[in-house]
This record gives C-alpha cells, sequence and structure tokens, in this order.
C-alpha cells in the first residue's frame, strides 16, 4: 500500500473496545488451563529469577519461550487476526522472540537472570510485578469484568511487559537481542490503546521508556557487555 | 466551480427543501433529478442513483468497526440483530471494505443466517495498489455472494488500474454501479479530479453538520455529474452523538418530528439534494431502525439545515 501518508491512527484503528476486551474473555474462559498454566510458568520462571544462585536460568528461557510461542499462537493467530489484518505483519517477530529465547536457553553460557541491587533491577522486577498484579486487573477499575483480564502468559501485552523486566534483572552479552519485539510491541499497543481512548496506554509506553533508559545505564556500567564466566554460573 | 451549474444546483437546492416540507404530506414526488419517493414500506424515503434512475432507501449502514468482531459468535449473532432490523425497517445498502477486518465475511454470516442476499443493495471496495482482482475474489467469498451492486476505489488506492478493473467488471455485468470512495476530508482535490475525468456512478465522502468542506464543491459537482453521494462518518465514528447525548434537541426539531440527535444529523444529510445515503453504523439494532426512520416524514428545509448545523456547531 503505498498510500499510507494518507492515512490517520484513526482510519487503522478496526475494531471496539467492547470486542477488543471480549478476545480475552473468550481465551480466558475456552483455554483457561492453558491460560493459567502459562501464567503460573511465568511466576516460576520469576521465582527462579530472584532466587539465589543461577541453576535454573535455563528453564527460565525455556519457559518463556513457551509463553511467547503460546501467545504468538493462542492469542495471535487464533483471536487477534480475525479482527486485525495487521497480525501477519507482527506475527513473524512473536516468533521470533519465541525462537530467540529457546536459542539462548541452549547457548553454552545462558543469559544469567538475578537481582543485582542496582536501578535496572528495581525496575525490571517493577516491570514483572506490574505484568503479574497491575496491568492485568487494571480493566475492573474502568469497569471491564474479570474475565476479561489480560493475563502474563497468554496476553500479549503484559507477557512484553514483564519480559522487558525479564531482560532487565538478566546479564550477559546479546541480550538486547530479546529487547526489540517487545519494545515495539509497546509502542503499537500503547497507539492502539490511545485510539480506543484506553487510560491504560500509558503504561506499556512507561515500561519502553525504563527499559531504553535502564538499558543505556547497564550499557554504561558494563553489565550489557560483561561475558558470563564458567565459575559464575556454577555459583 | 466554472464548470458546475451553480445557479441550477441552487435551485435544486431551494426546491429540494421545499420538497421536504411536502414529503410527508404525500404530495408531488417527482420533481428533482435525485427526488424522493415513497418506497414499498411505510413512509421511507428513497433517492435514485443519477446515472440510472434506480431508487434506493435513503439511509443505509455502514459496517467500519462495528461488524469487525472476528470469530465471536454471539457477537455475530448480534449483528445479525442489527441487519434484520434494518431490512424489517426498509434499509438496503450496506456498505464495507476488505480494510474493515472481519466485518465483509460477518457480514456474509449474517445474510446467509437471515436469508436476506437477495434484499441487500451490496456494496464494498477495493483496497489494494496489488492484485485488485484476487482482493475482490476473496471479498466475493467473504459476502459469498457472486456480484456486488456497487464496488468502489478505496480511498483512491491503485486508482488508475482498480478503477479499469471494476470497468471491466461492469461491462461483463458483475457489477452494477463503481465509485470512489475517501473519508476525513482527505484527498478531496484528487476526489475531485477522479470525479471530473471518470464515469462514476457514485463517490463516498465523510460529511457531518461539522464536516462540511464538500458542500463547497463536491457535492454540487457531483450533482452537475449526475453523481450519486454515500456519506460516511455521519456521526463522526460516533463521537458526535456522544457529545451531544443529554442535551436537548432544538424547538424547531418538533417541526421533523424528530426522536433523537441521530435523527436529526441524518435529515440533514438526506435533505442535501446530491446526497445519496449516509451510511450511519451501529452495534444496536434500535439504533439501526431509529436511523431507518430519519428517511420518513419531513426534511428540513436549506434555512433550517443551517440552523441545524449552527445548534450542533455550539454544542460540540
Amino acid at each position: 500500500m503505498s498510500e499510507w501518508w494518507s492515512y490517520g491512527l484513526a482510519d487503522l484503528l478496526l475494531f471496539s473496545p467492547r470486542v477488543y476486551y471480549r478476545l480475552f474473555e473468550t481465551i480466558n474462559t475456552v483455554w483457561w488451563l492453558v491460560v493459567a498454566s502459562a501464567f503460573i510458568a511465568g511466576l516460576i520462571a520469576f521465582g527462579l529469577a530472584m532466587r539465589h544462585g543461577h541453576r535454573g536460568n535455563r528453564v527460565i528461557l525455556v519457559l518463556l519461550s513457551l509463553i511467547w510461542g503460546w501467545v504468538s499462537y493462542g492469542f495471535l493467530w487464533q483471536y487477534y487476526m480475525p479482527i486485525n489484518w495487521a497480525v501477519p505483519y507482527f506475527l513473524p517477530g512473536f516468533v521470533a522472540e519465541t525462537a530467540l529465547l529457546m536459542m539462548f536457553a541452549l547457548r553454552p553460557l545462558p543469559l544469567r537472570f538475578g537481582w543485582r541491587g542496582d536501578l535496572s533491577s528495581y525496575f525490571g522486577v517493577g516491570l514483572v510485578a506490574c505484568a503479574f498484579l497491575i496491568y492485568p486487573f487494571a480493566g475492573l477499575i474502568e469497569g471491564r469484568d474479570l474475565i476479561q483480564a489480560e493475563l502474563f502468559g497468554s496476553a500479549p501485552d503484559p507477557t512484553a511487559l514483564g519480559t522487558l523486566g525479564f531482560v532487565l534483572i538478566a546479564r550477559g552479552t546479546w541480550r538486547w537481542l530479546l529487547l526489540p519485539v517487545p519494545l515495539i510491541w509497546c509502542v503499537l499497543s500503547s497507539v492502539t490503546l490511545w485510539v480506543m481512548d484506553q487510560q491504560i496506554a500509558l503504561v506499556p509506553l512507561i515500561a519502553v521508556w525504563l527499559t531504553v533508559f535502564c538499558g543505556w545505564l547497564d550499557l554504561k556500567n558494563g553489565v550489557t557487555t560483561r561475558r558470563i564466566t564458567e565459575a559464575e554460573l556454577a555459583d | 466551480m466554472s464548470d458546475i451549474d451553480r445557479r441550477r444546483f441552487l435551485q435544486a437546492t431551494t426546491a429540494f427543501g421545499a420538497f421536504g416540507a411536502v414529503a410527508s404530506l404525500g404530495l408531488n414526488k417527482t420533481a428533482l433529478a435525485q427526488g424522493l419517493r415513497a418506497g414499498d414500506l411505510p413512509d421511507i424515503l428513497r433517492k435514485a442513483i443519477p446515472s440510472t434512475g434506480e431508487e434506493i432507501p435513503a439511509v443505509g449502514l455502514g459496517s467500519w468497526i462495528t461488524f469487525n468482531v472476528g470469530n465471536d459468535m454471539a457477537l455475530r449473532d448480534q449483528c445479525a440483530d442489527v441487519i434484520s432490523a434494518f431490512f424489517a425497517a426498509g434499509g438496503r445498502m450496506i456498505d464495507s471494505s476488505p480494510m474493515y477486518g472481519s466485518a465483509q465475511e460477518v457480514i456474509g454470516y449474517c445474510l446467509d443466517k437471515l436469508g436476506a442476499h437477495d434484499q441487500v443493495f451490496s456494496t464494498d471496495k477495493v483496497w489494494t495498489s496489488g492484485d485488485g482482482m484476487a482482493q475482490l475474489d476473496q471479498t466475493l467469498a467473504r459476502w459469498n455472494t457472486q456480484k456486488f451492486d456497487l464496488l468502489q476505489v478505496h480511498n483512491l488506492v491503485g486508482i488508475t488500474d482498480n478503477l479499469q478493473l471494476l470497468y471491466r467488471l461492469k461491462d461483463k455485468g458483475l457489477v452494477r454501479y463503481v465509485g470512489v470512495t475517501t473519508s476525513h476530508g482527505r484527498r478531496t482535490e484528487d476526489l475531485i479530479a477522479v470525479m471530473k475525468n471518470e464515469r462514476l456512478d457514485f463517490v463516498q465522502v465523510t460529511y457531518n453538520p461539522i464536516d462540511r468542506k464538500v458542500e463547497e464543491y463536491l457535492l454540487p459537482l457531483a450533482y452537475d455529474r449526475g453523481i450519486a453521494v454515500i456519506v460516511n462518518r455521519p456521526f463522526r465514528g460516533g463521537s458526535l452523538v456522544q457529545r451531544l447525548e443529554g442535551e436537548p434537541l432544538p424547538e424547531f426539531a418538533a417541526e421533523l418530528k424528530v426522536e433523537s440527535w441521530a435523527q436529526l444529523i441524518l435529515k440533514y444529510l438526506i435533505a442535501h439534494p446530491s446526497v445519496t445515503c449516509p451510511i450511519p453504523a451501529t452495534t444496536n439494532p434500535g439504533h439501526a431502525a431509529e436511523n431507518m426512520r430519519a428517511a420518513t416524514g419531513v426534511l428540513p428545509d436549506e434555512k433550517m439545515r443551517e440552523q441545524i448545523a449552527a445548534v450542533i456547531g455550539v454544542l460540540v
């Protein structure tokens, strides 16, 4: 389409908030067991990340990879694509994120998750907490039913938010490869929610800003660039 | 505006207003090229498509956002209720586009469910700078139909190739009318150029008491060249009636016997001599019927149309 310049943001909104939030109601109802499993898998991954020692690093990455795979198929492919013709354009990004997480899990030296006590760690944990506890239930304030909750592990927005948090509490070279897809998704989601006049549109945008800021701090402090040693991994 | 007979247009405007005053009395209904006439259903006003003289109900049904409900069967059935109420109230034209997500497929589902493929004046669009025919094949399949009443080039996308494609389909009898659309007042100059140079049956533009740019040149041009006009975004995507909600209707609206701001706005649009059919969208069967009732009874004359625009302009 060569005439994109002639469209405004409002033109590209294809669905109403009513239909959008019904998608979460449907997936939560029809796939409740998978949705609950994915949410619990996320909690386990977070527990492992915060645990002393680093033996669960590969498990965290495998769980996150499975979660991104489920979001790609379960939500985007099954439910979101019928109402949004743009999904095929960003679905490959979700598949790439799934593959990257699995690739990091299979590397000889996977990413090392853990609390470092620096600003990035605080914001990372904050983002994960927001993804699990705040974002899913923000709709209650706006009068939506609990069954329409966007849960980490199945809904793309909290999953992207939480993944940014996980990356911020991770160390290791190339971890920045995991950032573009959730960052881009957060921006797209924020725009979609803003056009739908949803106040929560600010949250993904704040997450983007915090991640970029913390990434810059980590780069300055050498957190990102310093290689993890075998000895550290064996801790 | 040198190539437009402005005087003839203004005469028609005045005559149309006068007609509005007598329409409800069942008097002369054939004076104007795009005049109104009572249809088969009681009190439903119809307007003529200038290129053929075929008359269609003066209010249609849009599907942007409202019919994009995906595979949600409960919402699909609600859409079927909307179309059922629309037909029951005398409506015929339903408009969609490949840009509207699942709307085409949902319309096809509704028409199948209602067994109403023969009742609809089917209106869709081609929206690609690639293979227009491939997209139209997909559109036909989604509607579960063999041909369309009207196909339009959406937002002038790939206008040269797509317009030629639609002309060929018209020659083959696969579509009865050809048109071009735009919205939000964008690319108006380009649309005017196409209207001047092509043999269009329809154009579709944004028009409402707030967005009146088309009144200056485009609507008179359409009248002069005998092009039917479909009006999209009559309620500015719903925001206009939301803003007016709770405000009392102006006293003069009693003369028009309108029940709501939505009906007042639709009467404002229908009363313009160039306008053939506004296409409000809704998810509410009651609103679909209410919108159709705007195509009944008295229409505002030019003076009252200005009053409507002024009042709404102050309130929003």
